[in-house]
């Protein structure tokens, strides 16, 4: 401290010894300066509630306030994993990780197809092609909050005309929205409805990167378009699709909000589901072990894609 | 031999023999036909539960019995009245203000690091991109209590009691200005990293200083992919929907977002389907807008930057 003041003791002003001392950083230390607010911010929001998050898991409940009890170590766990806690969630663990992953693959799958079908349309050259790129990529604006509402407002028996034809058909149950299965579908679809735009627009911009020339070798070498298909467009814009699967999937492992606004967590328990009725009902102990082990789960999806991305970081120059 | 005997009595078939004949011969045109189909049926899919929304709204609510595909009347009525049940513009404001607040901050922090990222060499840049990315990826379920116990005042650190932040704006700010930040890293270390050293030496001999050269040269040259990341995180955080739920009472008064507003229709109005679905094509409009002006920005920022991440 004494010596900083002395050396700036000179100056006329203290932000110009500031500025000055900025200018003669180390690129090192220069480059971590401009990283601290990131991690700052970071560290508040995410890297200490993770840690906390997990001291509290190894806590008891104790029903009144914002408090945890007393040490239990790995109790919750064991009571969470053996379906002890089922009684006071609105389902066991289990059921809510086969629920989640069972949606997840299925909806991440729906709309990996339609977005690249989606994508593949919007690549093409025809009149109106602003517009219709426009309505196809609008899903991927509406707030989760009004995709719910409109999914509501569609399926509930006393407004939508198509609950009545599908349950003749046998399909849906006459309340489709207070029955777990024809939820889950309705769910499902609503989510596909809303993130193939999102796949298309990722998809999309790795086709606009696709070099035109190969396409114009391919036409003289006498190509199908099926052969343009399967030897360009697909290897070329395959890694564009890995990716909007990967954000994706880790997105719908975190489904929450349209559950509580189509159907409610009592009937569709998705892992966020369990974490959030825990939280509500002051189980923070029980609550932090099924958060803590929502992320675990996470973490392993997150993991697959680790792999792949140290290897892109040499592009980008950094050291792994 | 054969073939022409075929064609013969083809070419006396009735016109969709005609037309599959052509289409045979023609196999351009079948897939311009293909085209349009799913085209068309894409158009469907997507616009189709907006229209209900209109549909319903245009209803008047004791009409909305054994509703088909047009609207029962004309009653506008409804955009006008709603507002008196709910206080749908100051639920609106307050999204407004969080996004605005957050992109903001988001943009300003994430330029500092990812001038650092995409231009500057320093030991462990892998690993804490590596922080980011894998920060960014985790449930906010997984964040929550903590947070809820943050906001509250209930953390202590060195005798002092975290600030009650909860009822406010504030609660929901700083968890998205922490959680979105890692993809506006993400591309503008991206954008950041391809602008030529010769522009940013340039500016410093001239006697630029090293922020001068951050603010006045990369970031303005980078302008497409600020304004990328910007928008993402203005449409994100307006459409989220866990943490604006979760850690607010939703009192508008006390900075409860959008999510809330639209709620409150259910919840209080539960029958009242017309006003349901007006609210929620008026919350839709303002992002709808940003889109229609911005899509061609968001597509050619994604192609260009965070694609090839």
């Amino acid at each position: 401290m004494k010596a900083e003041n002395k050396r700036t003791g000179g100056l006329p002003r203290p932000d110009y010894a500031l500025a000055n001392k900025i200018e003669t950083l180390p690129e090192e230390l220069y480059a971590y300066l401009l990283v601290v607010p990131a991690f700052l911010m970071v560290g508040v929001v995410a890297l200490w509630p993770l840690l906390e998050t997990f001291s509290m898991s190894l806590h008891a409940d104790t029903l009144t306030g914002i408090t945890v009890g007393e040490f239990v170590g790995i109790e919750n766990y064991v009571a969470v994993l053996t379906g002890q806690r089922a009684v006071v969630l609105p389902s066991s663990l289990w059921y809510a990780v086969g629920l989640t992953v069972a949606f997840t693959a299925v909806s991440v799958s729906l709309e990996t197809i339609v977005g690249l079908a989606q994508a593949l349309i919007l690549d093409q050259e025809f009149r109106g092609r602003a517009w219709v790129r426009m309505a196809i990529i609008l899903p991927w604006a509406v707030p989760v909050v009004v995709q719910g509402m409109m999914f509501y407002l569609l399926f509930e028996p006393s407004v939508g005309f198509l609950v009545a034809p599908l349950q003749e058909l046998g399909l849906f149950s006459s309340t489709p929205l207070a029955n777990t299965q024809d939820s889950l579908i309705l769910i499902t679809l609503s989510d596909a409805w809303k993130t193939s735009a999102f796949m298309a627009l990722i998809i999309l911009a790795g086709l606009q990167s696709i070099d035109r020339s190969l396409y114009d070798v391919s036409r003289v070498a006498g190509a199908t378009a099926w052969q343009r298909f399967k030897f360009i467009t697909f290897p070329l814009v395959l890694p564009a699709v890995l990716v909007g699967m990967l954000f994706r999937t880790l997105g719908a492992l975190k489904v929450y909000g349209l559950i509580e606004v189509l159907s409610g967590c009592q009937t569709v328990p998705s892992m966020s589901c369990l974490v959030v009725s825990a939280f509500r009902s002051n189980r923070y102990g029980t609550g932090a072990t099924l958060a803590f082990f929502t992320a675990l789960i996470i973490s392993l999806f997150i993991l697959v894609y680790l792999v792949k991305f140290v290897d892109s970081l040499r592009d980008i120059g950094g050291d792994s | 031999m054969t073939t022409a005997q075929n064609t013969e009595i083809e070419s006396e078939g009735g016109p969709f023999t005609r037309w599959v004949r052509n289409a045979i011969d023609n196999p351009g045109k079948v897939h311009r036909a293909m085209f349009y189909v799913a085209l068309v049926f894409f158009l469907f899919t997507t616009l189709f539960p907006i229209y209900w929304l209109v549909v319903l709204a245009l209803t008047p609510n004791n009409l909305i019995v054994d509703m088909g595909v047009v609207p029962h009347g004309f009653n506008l009525s409804v955009f006008a009245e709603l507002w008196e049940l709910v206080p749908l513009h100051l639920y609106m404001f307050n999204s407004f203000v969080i996004a605005t607040v957050t992109t903001v901050y988001v943009l300003l922090v994430s330029s500092l690091s990812g001038y650092a990222f995409g231009r500057l060499e320093f030991r462990g840049k892998g690993g804490l991109l590596l922080l980011l990315l894998i920060i960014s990826f985790f449930p906010p379920a997984a964040f929550l209590l903590p947070l809820f116990k943050l906001f509250t005042g209930n953390v202590v650190v060195f005798g002092l009691h975290s600030p009650n932040l909860f009822n406010s704006m504030g609660a929901i700010i700083i968890p998205f200005s922490g959680l979105f930040l890692p993809l506006s890293v993400f591309i503008l270390t991206t954008f950041y990293s391809q602008i030529p050293d010769g522009l940013e030496d340039a500016a410093r001999v001239e006697g630029t200083t090293r922020f001068g050269a951050l603010f006045r040269v990369i970031m303005p040259l980078s302008a497409p992919g600020l304004s990328t990341a910007g928008i993402l995180t203005f449409i994100a955080v307006y459409n989220e929907f866990f943490f604006s739920f979760l850690l607010s009472t939703g009192d508008p008064e006390n900075g409860a977002p959008l999510v809330w507003g639209i709620l409150a229709f259910q919840g209080q109005y539960a029958s009242m389907y017309n006003y349901m679905a007006a609210a929620s094509l008026i919350g839709i409009l303002p992002i709808a807008l940003l889109v229609v002006v911005a899509q061609e920005k968001i597509v050619s920022g994604l192609t260009a930057g965070a694609i090839k991440e």
